[in-house]
């Protein structure tokens, strides 16, 4: 029982991850490699509030939320300008960037050591969310509200822009939008509930170290993304379950470990060339990346 | 008093290109794609601009609408209460002023429905952010419900009560035939009270029945005071709806006049029309 807990609380953590990136890359068009830049800024905040200043659940989640939130304003403002593969390049030198930093400034990272010893948020201040069933109903509370905001933003005029500036940037602007503030937006917005996953991370693991929020795991998230499907709240959620049970049912196939993770790594590669051939918006997608 | 809504003065805008000289190498030559052009657009008539290909029409209405910028000149909007130089401003800014575009190609959102093609035209800033979305959805609703009501009663004074587009209201816009297209990038402008509209070729590729269509929808904005600046290569239809004419060759406005005066010049005849 306990193993299913675990993977219904990745599974959270991996919902929140694609549901965040959609609206960047599904709604917008903005095909980021950062994103696991930005899930790793989010755990370590929240690590810094947690451990340094002893802070409660809501405000060290708040801390990481607006602390993500902020840093990717200010990556966001030079490079929403950039166009199509310039903007990939990039996001990706950011996520290259972000992860150096938390590699070698050992000081405040501990570099590729970790920091080990993360407390359990307290509720109210006292209330511990220890133990895998307070963790996964923290997770899922945290998902339905996340899960509930973005269908709320993607189903509102706010959202339509989104769609609007994906489709037509020239006819948005002549209809008197400001594309660069509406891709600013959703930019800060993405990043800053990517943060929520790195903090149920690193408080689920109570241990993190920068591998964990390395460039694989940007291709990894955007892969699952785009596994699921672009433009809806339905893909990213059916992706995030895709890459949590698929290396699990493999396991369950009696394989050794070392085969049984080559064998996921094709299996992604595969379902990926093979929606991209045949289903581009993905399983449950209504937006082929373009 | 009758005042120009738009002034534009020395205008001139060239690319570099590259040609091949006598050694067989290239060297950097100046293209003048628009030079030291005048233009004084009346209020509330339509003015039609003909000429043939590369006479700069389309990079004129670039330069107006913000989307390229000039070497140099002027270009001075007079709206309702305002005189702004548009040359130092965004290209959402311009449309927000008042001047509303439709281009060549058919720059509809293909994958929205027709009926988010309408609201998304009349959707303000302050409606369109996260913040909204998530707080203030009940007013969004009632505002969402407003602009349906208006985009029903544009498909109905325009197009009938059994119009195609109400009843496709639903069907992502770029499913509609061309023409159809066409239309709903025009009916679009009705959807804000624009002052100065710049329409690039809008029956270009569609059929008579369609361009009488356009024809009604452009003589409407007129008797709604607002001023239409019109690239058409439909001699009819310019015969039709301007009240000006312009023609354009070589960058410059050569000649402006009545549409007969000018459609009837002999060198207007000789070079544009080809008899």
């Amino acid at each position: 029982m306990d193993y299913v807990i675990h993977l219904f609380i990745l599974i959270n953590i991996y919902i929140i991850l694609t549901t965040s990136t959609n609206l960047l890359v599904g709604t917008v068009n903005m095909l980021s490699l950062g994103q696991a830049a930005f899930y790793g800024i989010g755990a370590y905040l929240s690590v810094l509030a947690l451990l340094s200043f002893n802070w409660p659940l809501f405000p060290s989640l708040l801390f990481a939320m607006v602390g993500t939130g902020l840093i990717s304003f200010l990556i966001s403002y030079p490079s929403i300008r950039l166009k199509g593969d310039y903007f990939v390049l990039a996001t990706l030198g950011f996520q290259l960037i972000v992860y150096t930093i938390l590699y070698n400034w050992v000081s405040v990272t501990r570099g590729p050591y970790g920091i080990t010893g993360i407390p359990s948020p307290k509720l109210f201040g006292s209330i511990e969310i220890a133990g895998l069933w307070p963790f996964l109903i923290l997770s899922t509370v945290l998902t339905i509200m996340v899960v509930v905001i973005f269908y709320n933003l993607i189903h509102s005029p706010f959202g339509r822009a989104l769609r609007g500036v994906r489709d037509d940037e020239l006819s948005m602007k002549a209809l008197g939008k400001n594309v660069n503030r509406l891709k600013i937006y959703t930019f800060a917005i993405s990043s800053a509930f990517i943060a929520v996953s790195g903090f149920l991370y690193a408080t689920y693991v109570s241990y993190i170290d920068p591998t964990s929020f390395n460039l694989d795991e940007s291709i990894f998230i955007l892969s699952a993304l785009i596994v699921g499907g672009l433009g809806n709240i339905r893909g990213p959620v059916i992706g995030a379950l895709f890459v949590i049970i698929l290396p699990e049912a493999l396991r369950f196939m009696g394989l050794p470990d070392n085969v049984a993770a080559n064998l996921r790594q094709i299996i992604y590669g595969l379902a990926l060339i093979l929606l991209m051939r045949y289903r581009p918006q993905g399983i449950a997608g209504t937006y082929a990346i373009k | 008093m009758e005042t120009d809504i738009l002034t534009i003065q020395a205008l001139t805008k060239s690319f570099s290109r590259k040609i091949m000289n006598s050694d067989g190498g290239e060297d950097d030559e100046q293209y003048w794609i628009i030079k030291d052009l005048f233009l004084n657009v009346p209020r509330g008539k339509v003015i039609a601009l003909i000429g043939g290909n590369g006479a700069g029409k389309t990079t004129l209405f670039n330069i107006i609408s913000g989307f390229v910028k000039p070497d140099s000149g002027s270009i001075i909007f007079k709206g309702d209460g305002c005189e702004s130089e548009l040359l130092k401003m965004q290209p959402h800014l311009i449309a927000q002023m008042g001047l509303g575009r439709m281009f060549q190609d058919n720059h509809i959102f293909g994958e929205m429905s027709v009926l988010d093609n309408m609201l998304i035209a009349n959707s303000l800033n302050s409606s369109e952010n996260p913040v909204s979305a998530l707080l203030f959805k009940k007013r969004l609703k009632r505002d969402e419900v407003k602009r349906t009501e208006k985009t029903a009663q544009i498909f109905d004074t325009f197009f009938g009560k059994e119009s195609p587009f109400w009843e496709k209201r639903y069907v992502p816009a770029g499913t509609l035939s061309y023409g159809q297209q066409r239309l709903l990038g025009l009916a679009r402008l009705f959807m804000r009270e624009y002052q100065l509209l710049l329409l690039d070729e809008p029956s270009s590729g569609v059929n008579p029945e369609v361009i009488e269509q356009i024809k009604v929808l452009i003589r409407r904005f007129t008797e709604q005071n607002q001023t239409v600046l019109l690239i058409e290569h439909n001699l009819d239809v310019v015969q039709d709806i301007a009240d000006f004419c312009c023609y354009m060759d070589q960058g410059r406005i050569t000649l402006m006049g009545t549409p007969a005066d000018v459609i009837g010049n002999e060198d207007v005849r000789k070079s544009y029309v080809g008899f």
